[in-house]
């Protein structure tokens, strides 16, 4: 039994199902994220943890209690809010005592306990001012501890990081995961950013259309997910419409004119399938001999990596080339591709079309 | 900002000029030493003023919309707040008739107004309460307050009251301790304007004002219809001054457009 745990949940509008059916355990100081794009249904998710939307079905027990229709005040989770949602009328101080104020702690102890959230999130020397005078990540900082200083037993996020530009965000991010490892609270952010649930999550729940797709840890996510929405969204990866050659044991792949051994990872559906590589996997070599090959469409350099897009009688296929100081192959030239065979995955090909209508 | 051209500059001033020049000459006149309406060429003089101060009527005038206004604006603001808020926050049937009800004295005449209260307080025997003209006053003054709230309810945001929540509010304690707070500034700007309005209002108050309870606009109507001396231009020029000082006070505190226009 986790100590955090969703059963069946489900809220419906009328006929649409923003959640359904979710079922998930959570562990006493797990780190989890729920991801998904716009619409999938995961703030709703996190608001009923919170308490602030009713489920209409399902139960959630927190530590053995069931608090499905508790109260949002009585439940005493921490929640830090997209905006933030400071009191603007408050300072900073006083903005992280109200939680305590509300537990009726006596002055001299909550003015101590402010001080001391405060020094974990780096903001002792701002206490006294108010939050329209700071910068966006010290109002993050700020919202934490707000929902920190009441000791809750569960933190919940809510795309904690979107308002901050890309450089605070990297930065804010570490930052979250060290105070959560410090305070070893259990955490649920909600986030559609990728990158984010994965560097920084113990288990990814991915969700879909208000259901979860997956759930799990981010590096078995990002190297076996489950169908192609998944690997679409979490990182990037190439689809190659396949053809199992061996129905019965699904071991021969035939991607193009190519004809691939796949190492039998359990059996394949007969018919239309679909290969996955991730961008990065892929090598170029020589053309004779590659796996695919075509001349190179386009070349954009990132920096610490160049993007190729290959035109292949498969398709484009993207290549994510590091840079390791000589420049790739540029616009025109013809290259071959490679890649590890065990490093691609077979999926079946309707979760695709169904993905894109 | 784009730069006005030489022409637009003339158009503005011009147009600025025809907005205030009944005001500059009505502040002139009042400095007046002379027994008539005249601009004062051969030096000024505060006798007018004085006058004024040693005019019972107008004295008693005076306080008596000061009064007025002071009661009905904070009545309207009390009857406001809860109003915004249900209207805002809560959909129930009738909801927009109800907001156009509580708008509806914007746009009734208050000449209408004014006979409609004439005759309903001789029926119910109210003529000369000074409660029941604040009665009058409260529904004529309360669209401005209800506005402003109303736009200051629109621009705020939610998540606050719901943090509050999260961190163990009670209902009544998230409205007194963040909703209100937070949408002070609407409430006493609403508060100003109503008081501005009440302050101001004549055509109503001609109808539901006894002898013993005659505002300061009233009595001025009263006054210059039976004579025209420069005194009632130096009780113009105070209004125009109080009302200006409030006006200054009001965009200090809040900025005027904000209060005005709203926040969209």
């Amino acid at each position: 039994m986790g100590f955090l745990q969703l059963e069946q949940v489900s809220k419906l509008y009328g006929e649409f199902a923003a959640v359904r059916d979710f079922d998930l355990e959570i562990e006493r100081g797990e780190f989890i994220s729920l991801l998904g794009p716009s619409g999938c249904g995961k703030t709703t998710t996190l608001q009923m943890i919170a308490g602030l939307v009713t489920p209409t079905n399902g139960r959630i027990t927190l530590d053995g209690r069931d608090i499905t229709r508790e109260k949002p005040a009585r439940r005493g989770l921490g929640v830090v809010f997209q905006s933030y949602a400071l009191f603007p009328h408050m300072t900073v101080a006083q903005n992280v005592a109200f939680g305590l104020e509300m537990r009726k702690v006596a002055k001299a102890e909550r003015d101590r306990q402010v001080a001391e959230i405060l020094s974990l999130v780096k903001l002792t020397s701002l206490a006294d001012r108010y939050p329209r005078e700071m910068s966006g990540g010290q109002r993050q900082r700020v919202a934490i501890a707000r929902a920190l200083v009441i000791k809750p037993p569960v933190l919940l996020l809510d795309e904690p990081l979107s308002n901050l530009d890309a450089k605070l965000r990297e930065e804010m991010q570490f930052e979250l995961r060290r105070i959560q490892r410090v305070v070893g609270i259990t955490t649920i952010m909600v986030t559609h950013d990728q990158a984010e649930a994965l560097s920084i999550s113990d288990r990814v729940v991915v969700m879909e259309g208000g259901k979860i797709t997956q759930v799990d840890h981010p590096y078995s996510l990002y190297e076996h997910p489950k169908n192609n929405f998944i690997s679409s969204f979490v990182g990037k990866s190439n689809f190659l419409a396949a053809r199992a050659m061996n129905e019965a044991t699904g071991v021969s792949l035939r991607v193009d004119n190519t004809d691939l051994k796949i190492p039998a990872t359990g059996s394949y559906p007969g018919g239309e399938l679909c290969l996955s590589v991730r961008p990065e996997k892929i090598r170029l070599t020589d053309p004779a001999g590659a796996m695919l090959h075509g001349p190179v469409s386009s070349r954009y350099f990132l920096g610490n990596h160049w993007l190729l897009s290959v035109s292949t009688p498969a398709g484009e296929i993207s290549v994510a080339v590091a840079n390791l100081g000589a420049p790739p192959p540029s616009e025109g030239d013809i290259t071959g591709l490679t890649w590890n065979i065990e490093e691609c995955r077979v999926l079946a090909a309707e979760q695709e079309s169904a993905l894109q209508s | 900002m784009q730069k006005n051209g030489p022409f637009a500059l003339a158009f503005h001033t011009l147009i600025v000029l025809f907005v205030l020049a009944p005001l500059i000459v009505v502040c002139l006149v009042a400095f007046t030493p002379q027994n008539t309406l005249s601009l004062p060429w051969d030096g000024l003089s505060l006798r007018w003023f004085a006058a004024v101060f040693h005019h019972p009527d107008f004295v008693a005038s005076f306080w008596n919309s000061a009064r007025l206004a002071l009661f009905s604006a904070t009545i309207s603001t009390m009857l406001a707040v809860p109003s915004a808020l249900a209207i805002t926050r809560y959909s129930f049937r009738g909801r927009d008739a109800l907001n156009a009800l509580f708008l509806s004295p914007l746009i009734i005449p208050h000449l209408v107004i004014g006979v409609a209260f004439l005759r309903l307080f001789s029926f119910i025997g109210a003529t000369g309460s000074f409660g029941w003209l604040v009665a009058a006053h409260v529904m004529v003054i309360m669209p401005y307050a209800l506005r402003l709230i109303l736009a200051a309810l629109n621009g705020m945001d939610l998540s606050a009251e719901m943090a509050a929540r999260t961190l163990g509010a009670g209902e009544w304690t998230v409205f007194r301790r963040i909703t209100f707070p937070m949408l002070l500034p609407g409430i006493s700007g609403g508060w100003l304007l109503a008081f501005i309005n009440s302050f101001d209002e004549l055509t109503m108050s001609i109808f539901v004002t006894a002898p013993s309870t005659v505002t300061l606009p009233v009595r001025m109507y009263m006054y210059a219809s039976e004579s025209i001396d420069p005194m009632m231009a130096a009780v113009s020029t105070l209004m125009i001054a109080l009302t200006g000082v409030t006006m200054i006070i009001l965009d200090r505190l809040f900025g005027l457009d904000q209060l005005l226009v709203g926040k969209g």
